[in-house]
Parts: C-alpha cells; sequence; structure tokens
C-alpha cells in the first residue's frame, strides 16, 4: 500500500460559487520515493498540501497518510508528518536550540528524548555552533535549515516541503536538494511542491502536474516527456540563404522536420547530438555559415506547454 | 503641494478602509463623552451625605432636619453598621457622625462634638464638608447668641453699671453659664437673626458662565478632549510604521516626491485626523452638555489648531524614530499619560505643588488646556488664547523639525 | 498539559525580552505613579496648595451715629484681619488690595482663584437698625474648584461669627426691652460672643477620613499606594494584551498555523495562550508591588488578601486583553482598539483619580466596571481589611472576567474551528 492516497480530493472556497481551487485531485506516493507536485502559482499546490497537512478541510474526497484520514484522524496524520512551509516558520527571538526544544514538545517530544533528538538534528542541518544564537542573527540560508529541522525532530515518515527554494541564492538552493537526496537516501518519504521545472526533474522518482486545481499529468519524467515526443529541437540562424538551407537540412537523415520560423530554422531532430555535425556539414557545403545553434531537449517545460498551451512560468 | 495633498488623501481613505479602527478613534471618544455628560452634565448634583445620628436629641434633630433642607447636599441617615462603609465604598461623598451628648452640650452652652468625615482629596467632600460646618455653625451659633444675649441683658438690668466689665468678669469663668435658662423666645429671636443674618454671602463665578457654578462635566470635557487626541496619535503612528515596513514608504523616495513633501504630508494627514476628532468632541459638548465652547469661535478655532499641531508633530517624531508597532503604542501610552496629568487634564492644576505646576506649564498642552477652559468658563477671547497659541506654534515647529531629521525610510 | 505550559514558557520568555512591553508593563506604571505623586507632593498624604485670594474692603462708617456705641474698628477691617491672620496660612494665600475693580481684575487675570470683596455697608448693616442687610461678594474663577470651596468655607465661618455677634445683641435688646441698660446689654452681648471664641469655640469639630472596616484604628489608606494600584491595573491590560496580541502575529507570521500542523490540537494552543495571558500578568503584578514596597514604602495589606487581589486582577486583565484581540482581525487594530477601551475603563474606573468621587452616581458607575472595586479593593488592602472585607468588591471583577474568557473562547473557537 502506498504510504501517501490521495483520493479525489477537492476544495471549494466559499461555496457554492467560490473559488474551485483543487479540483478531484488524485494521486499516490510510495513509501521512500520523492514525489513532486509541479505547477505555475495559482495551480492549487499549496491547497493541496494544506489539505493533507490537516489546515485544511476538503470540500470533496479524502487522503490516508499512513493509512489515517486527514478528514477523520488529523491527530494521526499529524504524528507521522512533517510540514515544512514555505515562509520561514520559527521563533526570531528565540535561539536555534530553543527553537527545536519547543517544537519538539509541540510534537510531543519530552525529556531525554526531546533533548538527545534537538542534539541530533542539530548535527543534521550543521548549526551545532550556532545553536545558542538568535535566529534573527542568522542569514537566509540558516533560517531556512532551521525551518526545516523543526520538520525533522519527530522522525516523521514522510516530509511535505512547500516550495522551500523560492528566493533563495543558488548556494542554499543545491545545499537544501542535497538535503533532500540525502533524507530521501535514508529511507525518508517526501512530498515536494515547486515551480521550478530543474528541481521537480532533478529530485523526484515522480512528478505530478497540476494546473487549475486539477492534475494533468503524473508519471516519472521519462513518461511524462514521452507526452510531446522524444524529438528535441535545434534552432539554427545562418548569415545566408536560409531558405536554401532548410531545404537541404529537411531531407537529412534524423531530422524528422525543419521548417522557416522568422530569422531561423527550427529543426525537430531524433537525436541532436548524433545530428548536428551533419547540420554543420551540410550548411558548409551549402555556402552557408551557422551564426547560432539552440538545441533544446524535452523537457515538463515542454510538457507543461504541450498540455496547456502556456509556459510553466508565465 | 498637490503631491502633498495626494498623499494626505491616500492616508485618510486608507484610515477609513480601516472601519474598526476608524470605528474606535472616532466613535470611542464621543461614546465616553457622551456618556460622562449624561452622568454628569445635569448641572450641580445634590452630594449625598451620611449621616449617622447617635444622639437623638432635639439640637440634633435640628442640624438633622437643617441639612435636609440644604440645596447643596442630600442627606442618607445610616446606621452604625454601613455609616463608615458608605464612604469607602464612594456612594456617599461625605458623612457626619454627631455623637452621644450633643445636643446636652449645645443646651448646656458648651462646647458640642461633632465628627466630620470627608476624604482630603475629593473636591465634592470638601464641599459637602464645608455645608456641614455652615448648618452646624448656624445652629450652634443661634444658641449661643442667644445664651450670650440673654445673659448680658440679665447683666446690665442686674446692676445697671457698664457691663462690659461685668461680661469679661463672667466669661472669666469660662463657659459657666450652664446654669442660664434660655427662654424659647430668644431661641427665636436668635434663630431668625441667623436665618436672616445681616451679611450674607454672594458667589459670583467669573466670566461668561451666565452667573452659575459649572458642573463638574464641564470643566472636566477640555481635558478628556486633550486626553483622546493624544491618545488616537497611535492609529496616525501605526500607519506610518506599518507603512515603512512593507516597502511603500521607500517606494515613495523613488518618485519625484520630496522628503519634506512626504513628511509635510504625513503630518498633515495627522492634523485633519486630530481636527476632525476634535470638532465632533466639540460638538457632542456644545450641543449636548452645555459646554459653552463656542463662547468665541475664534478663540477655540486657535486652540483647535494649536492642539492639533501639537498633536501631529508629536505624532510624526514619534513614528519616525521607533521601529515597531509596540514600541510606538508603549510610548504613545506612556506620554499621553505623562503629559495629561502634567498639563491638568485628570486633576486640577491648582491643587498641586508649584514644582509640578511649573513643569506642567512647560508643556503646551498645559497652556492650550487653560485656554480651553479659560474659553468656556471666563469667557476668554482671542487676546487671551495667544500666548496658548504661541507656545503650541513652538513647540510643533521643534517637533517636526526634529521628525524631520529623524525621518527614515526603512 | 506540558505542552500548555511549554507555550506560556515561550512566550513568557519572550516577554521578557520585549524591550518596549517591559518598558510598559513596569517602568511606565512605576514612572506615572512616582509622577503623580510628585504632583502631590510626595508620600503618604494629600496636600493641596494653599489657595490665592485677594480681599479688599470698602467699609465705611455709616453716616450720623451708629443707634448704638459701635465697635472699636471697622468690622470690615476685623475681617479682612481674620482673613490675613496667620492661622490660615496653610490654606489661604491672603493680599489686600484697593478696590473692587483691581480685586476682580486679578481674578480675571489668573492672578488670584477668588476675590473677597467687602461692601461698604458692612458695619452699617452689623451695627444698624434691624433689617439692613448686606453681602460680601466672593468673585471666584470657576474653574479653581477647590479653592472656591475652601475660601467659601472660611468667609462663611468667618460670617457666621459676625452675625452670631448680631444674633446676640439682638436677644439681649428682646430681653432687655425698653429697661435702662438697653444699650448697656445689647453691646455687651455682641462683645461678649466674639470674647467668647464665638462659633468655632461653640463647636468641636473633628475631621478625618473614612475608616475601613478593618477598625478605628485601621490605618490610614496610602495615597501613593491608590495611585501605583490603579496604574498597576491600568497596565496591566496592556501586559495582557502584548501577550494576546501574539495570537494574530503568530497567524501572520505562520507559527499558529505551523502549530496546528504538529499533533497539537486547537484548544491546547488556544489553553497555552490563555495561561500565557495570565502568567504574564501575574508575574507584572508581583514585580510591581515589589517595587512599590521597596521604591515607595506602600504596605500592601495582609499577604492572603495580597494574592486573591492579584489573581482576580490577573484574571479580569487577561480575559479583557484575550476578548480584544478576539474580536480584532489584524495586530495593529489590536493595539489601537485595546488601547482605547483600556482608557475608557481607567478613566471610568477611576484608575487615574483614586477614590477622589464627586457625586454618588459616578461611584455606581466605578462599582460597574471591572477595575472600579478592584481599586476599592485595593484601597480596603492597604488600609488593613481582611479578607472578608474585600470579598464583595470582587464579586463584579469575578463575574466580568468570567464573561471574558467565556466570549474569548468562542471566538477563538469559531475563527481556528
Amino acid at each position: 500500500m502506498s504510504i501517501v492516497e490521495v483520493q479525489g480530493l477537492s476544495k471549494q472556497y466559499d461555496p457554492p460559487k467560490g473559488v474551485l481551487a483543487v479540483d478531484d485531485v488524485s494521486f499516490a506516493i510510495e513509501h521512500g520515493e520523492i514525489f513532486s507536485l509541479l505547477g505555475p502559482n495559482g495551480a492549487g499546490k499549496s491547497t493541496t498540501i494544506s489539505m493533507l497537512s490537516c489546515l485544511l478541510r476538503p470540500s470533496d474526497g479524502d487522503a490516508l497518510v499512513d493509512g489515517h484520514s486527514v478528514v477523520g484522524e488529523p491527530q494521526a496524520v499529524k504524528s507521522v508528518i512533517g510540514v515544512v512551509p514555505q515562509d520561514i516558520a520559527v521563533y526570531p527571538d528565540m535561539t536555534a536550540r530553543e527553537n527545536l526544544v519547543f517544537w519538539g514538545r509541540m510534537y510531543g517530544l519530552g525529556g531525554d528524548e526531546l533533548k538527545s533528538r534537538v542534539d541530533e538534528v542539530l548535527e543534521l542541518i550543521s548549526l551545532v555552533d550556532r545553536q545558542k544564537d538568535r535566529i534573527d542573527k542568522f542569514s537566509g540560508g540558516m533560517k531556512r535549515r532551521v525551518n526545516i529541522g523543526v520538520a525533522l525532530l519527530h522522525r516523521p515518515k514522510v516530509l511535505y516541503l512547500d516550495e522551500p527554494t523560492v528566493g533563495i541564492d543558488p548556494q542554499s538552493r543545491r545545499a537544501i536538494l542535497d538535503g533532500i537526496l540525502a533524507l530521501r537516501d535514508q529511507g525518508m518519504t517526501v512530498l515536494y511542491t515547486t515551480h521550478y521545472m530543474a528541481e521537480a526533474q532533478e529530485l523526484s522518482d515522480r512528478v505530478g502536474i497540476i494546473d487549475h486545481g486539477r492534475m494533468i499529468a503524473l508519471g516519472t519524467h521519462a513518461e511524462l516527456v514521452r507526452i510531446v515526443g522524444e524529438e528535441a529541437r535545434v534552432d539554427i540562424t545562418v548569415d545566408k540563404a536560409l531558405e536554401g538551407m532548410v531545404e537541404r537540412w529537411s531531407g537529412l537523415r534524423g531530422v524528422t522536420r525543419a521548417t522557416i520560423e522568422e530569422d531561423h530554422a527550427k529543426l525537430l531532430v531524433g537525436d541532436a547530438n548524433e545530428v548536428l555535425p551533419r547540420l554543420f556539414e551540410e550548411a558548409a557545403l551549402g555556402g552557408s555559415r551557422i551564426t547560432s545553434v539552440n538545441v533544446s531537449e524535452p523537457n515538463l517545460e515542454l510538457v507543461f506547454l504541450h498540455l496547456t498551451g502556456r509556459a510553466l512560468r508565465e | 503641494m498637490n503631491r502633498v495633498w495626494t498623499l494626505v488623501r491616500k492616508d485618510l481613505l486608507e484610515t477609513r478602509r480601516d472601519r474598526l479602527s476608524a470605528l474606535f478613534i472616532i466613535v470611542m471618544p464621543l461614546a465616553f463623552t457622551t456618556f460622562f455628560g449624561i452622568m454628569f452634565g445635569g448641572g450641580s448634583d445634590r452630594l449625598p451625605l451620611a449621616l449617622l445620628d447617635a444622639d437623638g436629641g432635639p439640637q440634633a434633630q435640628r442640624l438633622a432636619a437643617a441639612l435636609e433642607g440644604s440645596d447643596a447636599v442630600r442627606v442618607v441617615r445610616k446606621g452604625a453598621a454601613d455609616f463608615e462603609p458608605w464612604m469607602t465604598d464612594g456612594r456617599a461623598a461625605a458623612g457626619l457622625l454627631i455623637p452621644e451628648g450633643f445636643s446636652a452640650a449645645v443646651e448646656a452652652g458648651e462646647p458640642a462634638e461633632l465628627v466630620v468625615v470627608s476624604d482630603p482629596a475629593s473636591s465634592g467632600a470638601q464641599a459637602v464638608a464645608a455645608e456641614i460646618r455652615a448648618a452646624a455653625g448656624r445652629l450652634v451659633a443661634a444658641d449661643r447668641a442667644a445664651r450670650v444675649g440673654v445673659e448680658a441683658a440679665q447683666a446690665a438690668g442686674e446692676d445697671g453699671a457698664d457691663p462690659g466689665q461685668d461680661g469679661a468678669a463672667a466669661g472669666q469663668d469660662g463657659q459657666g453659664t450652664g446654669s442660664t435658662e434660655v427662654p424659647e423666645m430668644a431661641r427665636a429671636v436668635a434663630t431668625r437673626a441667623m436665618e436672616q443674618p445681616a451679611v450674607s454671602l454672594d458667589v459670583v463665578p467669573a466670566g461668561a458662565a451666565a452667573g452659575q457654578i459649572p458642573s463638574g462635566f464641564v470643566l472636566s470635557s477640555p481635558g478628556m478632549m486633550v486626553n483622546f487626541i493624544m491618545f488616537s496619535l497611535m492609529t496616525a503612528g501605526i500607519a506610518l510604521i506599518t507603512e515603512r515596513r512593507n516597502g511603500t514608504l521607500q517606494r515613495l523616495m523613488t518618485t519625484r516626491v520630496r522628503r519634506s513633501e512626504l513628511v509635510a504630508g504625513k503630518m498633515a494627514g495627522m492634523f485633519a485626523l486630530t481636527f476632525f476628532q476634535q470638532v465632533l468632541l466639540i460638538a457632542v459638548g456644545q450641543l449636548f452638555f452645555g459646554v459653552d465652547y463656542l463662547n468665541d469661535p475664534l478663540a477655540l478655532l486657535l486652540m483647535m489648531i494649536a492642539l492639533s499641531l501639537v498633536a501631529s508633530s508629536l505624532g510624526l517624531l514619534l513614528a519616525c524614530v521607533l521601529t515597531s508597532e509596540q514600541a510606538l503604542i508603549a510610548t504613545v501610552v506612556i506620554v499621553s499619560m505623562g503629559v495629561s496629568a502634567l498639563s491638568g487634564a485628570w486633576f486640577p492644576l491648582e491643587i498641586t505643588g508649584p514644582a509640578f505646576r511649573s513643569v506642567g506649564h512647560l508643556l503646551p498642552t498645559a497652556w492650550i488646556l487653560d485656554g480651553l477652559r479659560g474659553i468656556v468658563v471666563q469667557g476668554y477671547g482671542v487676546a487671551d488664547v495667544l500666548p496658548a497659541l504661541g507656545v503650541a506654534v513652538a513647540w510643533s515647529a521643534g517637533l517636526f523639525g526634529l521628525a524631520v531629521a529623524r525621518f527614515r525610510l526603512t | 498539559m506540558s505542552k500548555i505550559l511549554a507555550i506560556a514558557w515561550k512566550d513568557l520568555r519572550s516577554t521578557m525580552r520585549n524591550v518596549p512591553a517591559l518598558v510598559m508593563m513596569l517602568l511606565a506604571p512605576l514612572a506615572l505613579a512616582g509622577l503623580i505623586g510628585f504632583a502631590f507632593g510626595g508620600g503618604d498624604s494629600f496636600q493641596i496648595a494653599a489657595t490665592k485670594v485677594v480681599v479688599t474692603s470698602a467699609d465705611e462708617w455709616p453716616p450720623g451715629s451708629l443707634p448704638m456705641h459701635g465697635p472699636p474698628a471697622l468690622a470690615g477691617e476685623t475681617f479682612v484681619a481674620i482673613l490675613t491672620s496667620e492661622g490660615l496660612d496653610d490654606v489661604l494665600e491672603v493680599t489686600e488690595v484697593a478696590g473692587a475693580a483691581a480685586a476682580r481684575r486679578r481674578v480675571d487675570d489668573g492672578d488670584a482663584a477668588v476675590a473677597v470683596i467687602v461692601p461698604a455697608d458692612f458695619t452699617a448693616a452689623l451695627y444698624g437698625t434691624e433689617g439692613t442687610t448686606t453681602a460680601v461678594e466672593l468673585y471666584v474663577n470657576p474653574s479653581q474648584e477647590f479653592g472656591t470651596a475652601i475660601t467659601e468655607s472660611v468667609v462663611t465661618q468667618a460670617l457666621l461669627d459676625f452675625n452670631g455677634a448680631r444674633a446676640a445683641a439682638a436677644v439681649a435688646a428682646a430681653v432687655a426691652g425698653d429697661s435702662a441698660g438697653h444699650e448697656a446689654a445689647v453691646q455687651a452681648a455682641a462683645a461678649r460672643f466674639v470674647q467668647d471664641g464665638g462659633v468655632s469655640t461653640a463647636l468641636a469639630l473633628t475631621d478625618r477620613a473614612p475608616h475601613s472596616p478593618a477598625g478605628e484604628q485601621g490605618e490610614q489608606g496610602s495615597t501613593i499606594g491608590l495611585v501605583l494600584a490603579g496604574m498597576m491595573i491600568f497596565f496591566m491590560f496592556f501586559g495582557a494584551s502584548n501577550v494576546a496580541r501574539t495570537i494574530l502575529t503568530e497567524d501572520h507570521d505562520g507559527t499558529l498555523p505551523r502549530m496546528l500542523t504538529t499533533p497539537t490540537t486547537a484548544s491546547t494552543i488556544l489553553g497555552g495562550k490563555f495561561t500565557s495571558v495570565f502568567l504574564t500578568v501575574t508575574v507584572q503584578t508581583i514585580v510591581l508591588l515589589v517595587a512599590g514596597r521597596l521604591i515607595f514604602g506602600i504596605d500592601w495589606g495582609g499577604l492572603e488578601v495580597v494574592a486573591v487581589l492579584t489573581l482576580v486582577a490577573a484574571a479580569v486583565a487577561s480575559g479583557l486583553g484575550l476578548l480584544v484581540i478576539a474580536v480584532v482581525r489584524t495586530p495593529g487594530q489590536a493595539g489601537a482598539i485595546g488601547a482605547g477601551v483600556y482608557l475608557v475603563l481607567a478613566l471610568l474606573g477611576g484608575n487615574f483619580t483614586g477614590t477622589a468621587t464627586t457625586s454618588g452616581t459616578y461611584a455606581v458607575v466605578q462599582g460597574f466596571t471591572p477595575n472600579g472595586p478592584l481599586l476599592r479593593a485595593w484601597d480596603e488592602a492597604m488600609r488593613g481589611g481582611s479578607l472578608a472585607d474585600v470579598a464583595d468588591d470582587l464579586l463584579v471583577p469575578i463575574a466580568f472576567a468570567v464573561v471574558f474568557f467565556a466570549v474569548a473562547v468562542w471566538r477563538f473557537r469559531r475563527r481556528y474551528a
């Protein structure tokens, strides 16, 4: 049985005419996998995660987390999940250690167990040296680490991360992604929401693409990309005789299609790395010089574009 | 100037939009003033006087009757058990205890004991105590006069000599005239003479107060208004701090708005708000409770301007210097309370020590309060309030200057 | 339970690190109490400054001769001498001026609170034929209530003696009838009346302040103590509000919703917050009581009374603070609205004016505020009252506290359901 089973979850604010933020969403997350919910801003990701955190009551449907219903057994669900909110939610006038101790108590820990667990988490987030410093003195990256650490205190079975890398520097982002991968390697199940395709691609075992409250695609990276086909796109500009070159290229092996788009040539090819040298050869033979080449491998952006007609980050 | 006006309009609009706060700025002082006015604005209340008659004799009864007939007090007879509590609980302004033996002492011409119970801190209690002393004095005076008159007449009649010496000799025995019988006729003459005294007292209030001593409400109304205006600095100040926090203030400075325009705009907004509040409070006081603010409309206008100037420049300075809402609230509460106390808004400065009064008069609000009270009770005109206006303008200029210097965008 | 305590302890610790809050909760009441103490010359008793009075006498010998031998001096001069005598120095500061117009001008200019104007026929009325009357004019500044009342009282007493002498003369005249000693009797009567000491020796007046039920030997209440008690209660409202407001700020900052993602129920969180508020104001009160003792030497009363009053005051303050938060939406609103409500309650309850009531109505109103009866209870405690003495003063505050808490709980339940 999957550790998280979402069954037809819906949320409508201010029924009957209000916004339908989440519309009949279903998916499952397996033990030990990283599952991403990918979608643009306003797609319904945060609402979905709020329902799975038992913060919002679903208008319809249910979800089971480790066998417990979010509707019927919220306290049991909360005992097995760790939620890392998008915005830093720790107490700035308390030290890192004080924060962890307090939140540990909120998670029901106490006594020696709490103490040792706090030590472990401080080690995990590499803040042992700064544990007695107040959070308001921390850098953004350090604050985020505490933010994540809090959610790990009670050894949850599933970790929810709601857009944890929005607006942070590349270095901190890298650290967070590596940290999540490390957790997964230790057996943690992760539900991760984001609107960054690259992250979803890199991290996840499986991805659910959500738009306007509905799940529009679900699967591994390879499965999703297959929706748009496996062709890469190559855009080329030449110094002269564009039309002629397009004709020559369209006859080449490995080139599925070649068209003129505005001032450049758009080619759909099977394997870009294999075809590119031949394109250059052909250009030389045709007496033209290639002035720029752009190769786009099939990715989730394309999938999203294909499915919705819009870019992922509009 | 246009830009300043735009800024002011925006601020006022935002204030209006925050319904709940707007409600409180406006409704609450009004409600309080109205409530207070209803309670106390009805001219002079007959102050309750607790009376414990432990004597019961005829003199005691006469005294009680005299007090019961008084316009200034309302007698409430109490037993021994609840006499003290009636006053400690505040249900009586003051109390009179007529101990046993009072009537006998009066009739014997000996000093008659009375116990007057009053809280020295209460003007009402003092007024009641004064009334008691007056009534008791009249009673005893009549009796004493009757006795003395009879004795003098008898002495003069007895030996026809200069009764002055005789009287003096008799007087040297101390008050040992207890054996003299005082006929009723004498008492009647004395009582009548005391009831229609040769010299009475005529209390004339100065100023335009139509010959009436103003009620407690009239006197306290300006003070309450000052208190509320100071307090409302909080809302305007919080708005500025919030703006600073969410970055819109900084953004304003990337437009062509000049720093001085921005500061002036802020202050103008606060000025408008406090002025509006004053208008409401004055209207209620004038229309419903006979607080004659409109005695001299021009002088009143000057005082209103003075108060709003001081309040808005102070509010501006606080909002410029303090960074958090909490700090602002704390400071406004403490400053407004301190200023109110020092300016005479809570208790009249007349009853404080000279040191306190001088410190108080360093503050512009003390001057403004004097001006307002003067307008209401003493018919102050423009010339009388000009000094107060001057002090207020000087202070405001200083505060404003400081505010501009300390104005921060982030 | 431990979660509730964890929340309470976190908030208390946060408050202890919050400088503006500490200033408001601890420094402000002490500073303001000190300021008011300074206003009244400090310490235990209440002292009022002497009232500035000007006196002028237009009194003159009436034309012709008096029907009886007149007094050695003009009655008006005697009257002025009484007012300017040293015995009245600590209540009245009297200056003699020339002319009624000048006297009135002094009052109009604010240089004096009262002008006592003795008319030209003062002596004539007193020593003339029966039926002539006149009046001494008190021209007063109506905004100086105390001064006016005190002066009126003094002048009335003085006039009683003059009128009493005249009454004695009238009696002597009536008794003596047409006898030969008529004139002598009349003069002697008038002289005797005054020589014997007048009205003031006929009465033995004792002035005292009301006793607490603790018995006739009950201690005098401490003025500064009452002022500090009033300030304490007022600033406890703010102390409660500060902590209660964290419910809103934590909601806004995300830590409250985060708490709801842990296995901690909303009831526990609310219970924790309520406990935080109550605990904080209780600690605040204890600190202020100790400070009041150390700095101003205030004797608050018996230990058990003080303990009960502390707890009741804490309950009222926390209930009200939580109620305000339960009703508003943003922390900014909480600040402004809360402050307004507390100010009104303080004014109505007499927190700033102590027990200086002006009439019975005000006392009734005071009795129906949550803080008014509390102040009275503190007054009783400082005068040595026992628990039984303050019990009935505590009924109204406790009732208020219960209602505040109930409504707050109801509203919070609805909001965080």
